[in-house]
């Protein structure tokens, strides 16, 4: 170890190398580097740059201009942007706290060692996550379209007497589109929590167990607590998901009924392409979706991410 | 020595920014392609539909003399918009088609998007040759650029079997009002229990066929005033439609395949729609006999005509090499071959716009699957009749903001409080 440590640090402080072999390796060390950072700043930084550039312009198609920070007070008087924002908040109140309790339930069920065909039930809730996006999107449409399984399968529980319009009617639309999301990504979430759960030491439990914790208190008082880091992990990566939220709402409802299904991302996609397109204003939107999720992360870390 | 580091860090840093602004400076550099370059060998043409379009670009590429290395390239509608704003706004023309078809509505949004991507094509046709209502979404500032062609020309397909049980004739629905095709739509669904149309509650074609055939729009004819609250057709078809809904008889579709399996089950009488959705109609062998097409109702006041337009489409030449070729092509075909247009109407079934076409012999011809109707005779009669308007450049926009106003509407808001909030909202977002 003490060996590679020290010609790892050869070129920069011992005195005794020849000049060549260490310039040579500089170069060698450097390509690797520079090649990555091009990379990195020809299309992440560069296209982030521009975008941001972009957000103070207007205009229509390539007639851009720049207009200072119009676009971004065009945003707040703009009601169709604000229908957006809150159809996408509606999903993100709703959907993640709902996806994550079912997530840890899954988990903690599936990680029972007497569960009989656990890999079977594992595979099945992770299934979901597999599927293409699109192709789900379209399923859940039919699903729930008039003459869909869903409406039959009510109808003959004698729940409804009448098939429900569940992609034309705002408030069913929005249900729709959650109970996909959640169908969709469940599974997901639970991999995550069951791998962590498999690194928590059983003996806490048969502890627990002896000092005569139930299993619902076992639950609370350790499998959360040890499942926090995770918690948080998956909680930010479903509302950096969830505020992305794009192709379920394009395949499912099209934003509609008048606007009910709307998101910020399909927002962004009717701006750029649907209207007379306005790259500029577009920009300015899928800027807000950045600064909402640095926000709602950093309100994830302080509630929950107390000890780092 | 770590001095010379130093220096060669910082002189690394350098080329790496420079090569990066240089990698940028090239992409953005492809700008100025456009005019220049060589003529392709090959010229490409993009377009939606293949029983309809598509079938139509081949039919003509058979009626071409002249000598072109067509490729034709079909592309969902969508996908043809989301290629070329993304294309055209790059300022790159690299992969763009020769040939574009685009939707008359969208036409304005593109033409004046993107000055000097498209290719005027007065030198290859006459304009007067073509039908009236569709100059003025395929010109701009006095230049033609789009070759007219899907007339988009509506009717109202109805089976006559539901109708005549119901006690109605085609008389009876010839040249009505929609207040009248309602009523008569209750009658049907009470006689017969069958409804009367399909509707998409998110898609207001609806109302643009009903406002255009008042010769109105959602703006004035500068193409640029939200003209919402005081539009009187407006308010009509927002009231016409409403009544439909309210008249349980509407089968409420969400998509392209539910609305065509809504009349394919027979599960509808009527089908108020543009032209082209005749071959899906005749997709149902078995209902062959069972169909005709009378003029499309209008809106109850003056200046209303039974006719408007649903959807029609033209070509366009973008502005880049092989643009003489394309153009060429198009308006020896398209745009003045009168035998072409005969072949067209008999094999492939689509209608065009180019008037001296209409007096042909294929024109005249009988559809056996609409009772032995002239069909082709009767819907170019009509396209005569089309309102003309400036659809300007936001249908879709404004149209977006209005279906969200209709379903506060159905639900029970103040139409004049519905409109006025849609005015207000589209003027401040199309500024």
């Amino acid at each position: 170890m003490k060996k590679t440590a020290k010609s790892l640090s050869v070129p920069y402080t011992a005195k005794k190398a020849p000049a060549g072999g260490r310039l040579k390796k500089n170069y060698i060390g450097w390509l690797f580097i520079l090649i990555a950072t091009i990379g990195i700043g020809l299309f992440y930084f560069y296209p982030m740059i521009q975008a941001l550039l972009l957000s103070f312009q207007s205009g229509m198609g390539a007639n851009l201009e720049y207009v200072g920070l119009d676009n971004y007070i065009r945003l707040f008087n703009d009601p169709t942007f604000i229908a957006a924002l809150t159809n996408t908040f509606v999903y993100l109140l709703i959907q993640v706290p709902v996806m994550i309790v079912l997530a840890l339930f899954f988990s903690v069920l599936l990680n029972d060692a007497t569960l009989k065909f656990r890999g079977f039930f594992r595979t099945a809730i992770f299934l979901p996550c597999v599927t293409s996006l699109v192709a789900y999107a379209v399923l859940f449409k039919y699903l729930f379209g008039l003459n869909g399984l869903v409406n039959r399968f009510l109808m003959d529980l004698s729940i409804i007497s009448e098939p429900l319009n569940w992609l034309s009617d705002p408030l069913l639309a929005k249900i729709t589109i959650i109970i996909a999301i959640t169908w969709r990504w469940t599974g997901y979430n639970m991999i995550f929590y069951l791998s962590a759960l498999q690194n928590v030491d059983r003996s806490m439990y048969e502890a627990a167990k002896i000092d005569g914790a139930s299993a619902v208190q076992q639950f609370f008082y350790i499998t959360i607590p040890m499942l926090k880091p995770i918690i948080l992990f998956t909680s930010i990566i479903s509302t950096i998901g969830t505020l992305q939220i794009f192709d379920e709402i394009m395949n499912i409802t099209n934003g509609g009924p008048g606007n009910a299904t709307l998101s910020i991302s399909m927002y962004i996609y009717n701006l750029s392409f649907e209207y007379s397109p306005d790259f500029g204003y577009a920009a300015t939107v899928s800027y807000v979706i950045v600064i909402l999720i640095v926000i709602l992360s950093l309100i994830q870390f302080k509630v929950a991410g107390d000890d780092k | 020595m770590s001095k010379v580091f130093q220096f060669k860090k910082s002189w690394i840093l350098l080329i790496s920014i420079v090569a990066l602004l240089a990698l940028a400076a090239c992409s953005s550099d492809g700008s100025s392609s456009g005019s220049g370059g060589e003529e392709p060998d090959k010229i490409t043409a993009w377009a939606w539909d293949p029983n309809f379009n598509i079938a139509a670009l081949n039919q003509a590429k058979k009626a071409y003399d002249g000598d072109l290395n067509l490729e034709i390239i079909e592309n969902a509608q969508d996908d043809i918009v989301q290629k070329l704003n993304t294309g055209l706004s790059s300022g790159t023309m690299k992969g763009m088609p020769n040939i574009v078809l685009i939707e008359d509505q969208r036409a304005q949004s593109f033409l004046q998007s993107y000055p000097d991507a498209f290719y005027p094509i007065d030198d290859y046709i006459n304009p007067d040759d073509f039908a009236k209502y569709k100059l003025a979404p395929t010109s701009l500032d006095g230049k033609q650029y789009g070759l007219p062609f899907d007339t988009g020309v509506t009717g109202l397909f109805f089976r006559t079997d539901y109708l005549k049980e119901a006690g109605y004739t085609k008389e009876d629905l010839t040249n009505i009002t929609w207040q009248k095709y309602i009523e008569i739509g209750k009658d049907v669904k009470k006689k017969t229990g069958k409804d009367m149309i399909s509707l998409d509650p998110n898609d207001l074609g609806l109302i643009r066929v009903m406002i255009q055939s008042a010769g109105s729009w959602y703006v004035e004819e500068d193409g640029k005033t939200v003209n919402l609250v005081d539009n009187e057709p407006l308010k009509m078809a927002f009231k016409n439609y409403k009544a439909m809904m309210e008249a349980d008889f509407v089968k409420p579709n969400s998509d392209w395949s539910q609305f065509i399996a809504s009349f394919n089950s027979g599960d509808v009488a009527t089908v108020p729609s543009g032209n082209w959705i005749g071959p899906s109609i005749e997709a149902e062998d078995s209902q062959a006999g069972k169909w005709e097409v009378a003029p499309i109702p209008k809106l109850d006041m003056e200046g209303a005509v039974n006719a408007s337009n649903q959807g029609g489409s033209s070509f366009y030449v973008l502005n880049i090499p092989g643009k003489e070729k394309a153009a060429k092509f198009l308006g020896e075909t398209f745009g003045g071959n009168k035998d072409f247009y005969q072949d067209l109407v008999t094999e492939v079934g689509a209608l065009g716009t180019y008037k001296p076409a209409a007096d042909g012999e294929a024109y005249q011809s009988k559809n056996d699957f609409f009772n032995d109707q002239q069909l082709i005779a009767d819907f170019s009669k009509w396209t005569e009749e089309i309102p003309s308007v400036n659809y300007g450049m936001h249908t879709y926009a404004i149209e977006d903001i209005l279906a969200a106003e209709m379903q506060n509407y159905l639900k029970g808001k103040k139409l004049e409080d519905a409109l006025t909030d849609a005015q207000a909202q589209a003027e401040a977002q199309l500024k």
